[in-house]
């Protein structure tokens, strides 16, 4: 296979507290793979441990490619303008600015600014200019979207799809659902340190099952219902109602998204 | 050898800007220098010929005791050290270039000092001008290298508010340049001499250059060199 990124038996410890269980994934070139877990599941010490940030305890770790790291929020100094960031950047990679990102993200505009004075989406913006700084094959974003707003979103959505487009490998951490399904090849699900699931959105939602909620409202309340089967709940829900003379104002149903199914295979809720 | 100097001269822009670094390395020790050398001057006529080495020790040890540390402990307890490793840069290569700006910053405002005191108070100037200038590049060196080790040791604001106060009045009031040393209990002017101003201000009012003098500040340097490079790879394996 053609990998971008290969995780073989990830260990990472932090004093008595097992943080990486064994960890096995690999990240194809060229997709748009997101790293998902709850708050402590082990996605920053997984991505840092890619990104040579962070040393592991045992395990092997194979990087096909030049990377670039998206940075977090206050990670360059407040006081810094974008262009002085942009060009220190390019002094310690040894490389030249391409005119042309630094146009298609807006960091042209924004070149006297200093940080302090920036937007949060003005910011990421700059994050993500700085990991492309190099021209890398291999892009990490960590919350790229944390704290924009719609429009913000669906700007840096269009810039990453292009970055696919590109040919770049683009390795995500997010916590927004709709953005893993609308700009995700694959994902993986970290839970107690290892990986309890990978595949496609469309494998997590076959894996568990197409799950229904139904929101019955009625004369007397409420009433609400999930099912993998619509037509028998329905059908025999509607049937008691009948029997009991109950009348019913309003039925709403929902697919079950990929939040709900993400939150089942955190908590470990069998399909 | 291209980035370090940029850096540098980036690093010495960003230290113009920050609001700490103006106040704790020009404004308090400039200020200071106008009002006590005027009090001084007009109480005791002779400190006139301590001004610009007492005004400038002042200085350079408010900079670097007070506003240098902090401006070092925002970049290690931050997230902003990844930056350096994720770009491939050393941290230490981090942490040189912030002390040479501040040693930029620090000697521009010492030479501030040295150009307007004559025309201010009628200053003398230092009667050995190579001494005076030897010794105020290894006393700045020193002075940064101990705020160094605070940057790199603290995680806490509060902290190192207190480390910093506890290095620093020490240094001014027991060092010779607020008032003459022989005036102290001998108590007091041999825990004056732990701090690298004392022997600064007796080495810059010196007529001679006197290298035993130097040899404290010199150890001083070593030494905290030795630990900060501890506590760099202590920091390299976080």
């Amino acid at each position: 296979m053609n990998y971008a990124i290969q995780v073989e038996q990830l260990r990472k410890s932090y004093g008595n507290r097992t943080v990486l269980k064994g960890l096995n994934f690999n990240v194809e070139k060229g997709e748009i793979f997101a790293l998902l877990g709850v708050n402590g599941a082990g996605k920053t010490t997984t991505f840092e441990c890619i990104e040579g940030l962070r040393k592991y305890d045992s395990g092997k770790i194979t990087i096909n490619g030049k990377m670039g790291i998206q940075l977090q929020a206050a990670s360059l100094p407040e006081n810094m303008k974008a262009m002085e960031a942009i060009n220190l950047f390019a002094k310690w990679n040894k490389v030249s600015v391409d005119p042309s990102m630094l146009t298609a993200l807006g960091i042209d505009q924004l070149a006297k600014k200093q940080y302090r004075e920036m937007s949060t989406g003005q910011k990421q913006r700059l994050h993500l200019a700085l990991a492309l700084v190099r021209d890398p094959e291999i892009i990490f974003l960590d919350e790229p979207t944390a704290g924009l707003d719609v429009e913000g979103r669906l700007d840096l959505h269009e810039q990453i799809r292009k970055l696919k487009a590109q040919g770049k490998t683009i390795i995500l951490a997010s916590h927004d659902m709709a953005e893993v399904e609308a700009l995700c090849d694959r994902i993986g699900i970290l839970r107690d340190g290892m990986i309890a699931f990978i595949g496609t959105p469309e494998e997590l939602t076959e894996e568990l099952g197409e799950r229904y909620s139904i929101e019955i409202r009625t004369e007397r309340g409420v009433d609400h219902l999930e099912c993998d089967d619509i037509a028998d709940t329905m059908l025999v829900q509607l049937e008691k109602y009948k029997q009991q003379q109950i009348r019913v104002l309003d039925i709403k149903i929902d697919r079950g998204t990929l939040e709900q199914h993400f939150i089942d295979i955190s908590k470990g809720v069998e399909a | 050898m291209s980035a370090f100097l940029y850096g540098l001269a980036l690093q010495w822009k960003l230290d113009i800007r920050s609001k700490a670094m103006l106040i704790t390395c020009y404004l308090i020790p400039l200020v200071f220098y106008v009002f006590i050398g005027g009090i001084f001057t007009s109480l005791t006529p002779e400190s006139k010929d301590t001004m610009i080495q007492g005004m400038s020790i002042f200085g350079v040890s408010m900079g670097a005791l007070v506003g240098f540390p902090s401006e070092l402990m925002e970049v290690y307890s931050s997230s902003i050290k990844k930056v350096y490793k994720a770009n491939g840069v050393s941290i230490m290569s981090g942490v040189l270039i912030h002390f040479l700006s501040s040693f930029i910053h620090l000697f521009l405002m010492s030479m501030i000092i040295f150009v307007t005191a004559p025309f201010i108070f009628d200053s003398a100037l230092p009667s050995n001008l190579p001494a005076y200038f030897g010794t105020l590049i290894v006393f700045i060196a020193t002075t940064l290298s101990i705020g160094c080790i605070f940057g790199l040791l603290l995680k806490d604001q509060a902290k190192l508010t207190m480390f910093s106060q506890i290095a620093f009045m020490p240094s001014i009031m027991l060092s010779g340049i607020m008032f003459p040393v022989k005036l102290l209990p001998n108590a007091l002017i041999y825990i004056g001499k732990i701090f690298p101003a004392s022997w600064a201000f007796e080495a810059t009012t010196s007529d001679k250059f006197n290298l035993l003098l130097w040899l404290p500040m010199i150890a001083i340097l070593l030494i905290s060199f030795a630990i900060c490079a501890f506590l760099l790879s202590k920091k390299r394996k976080d």
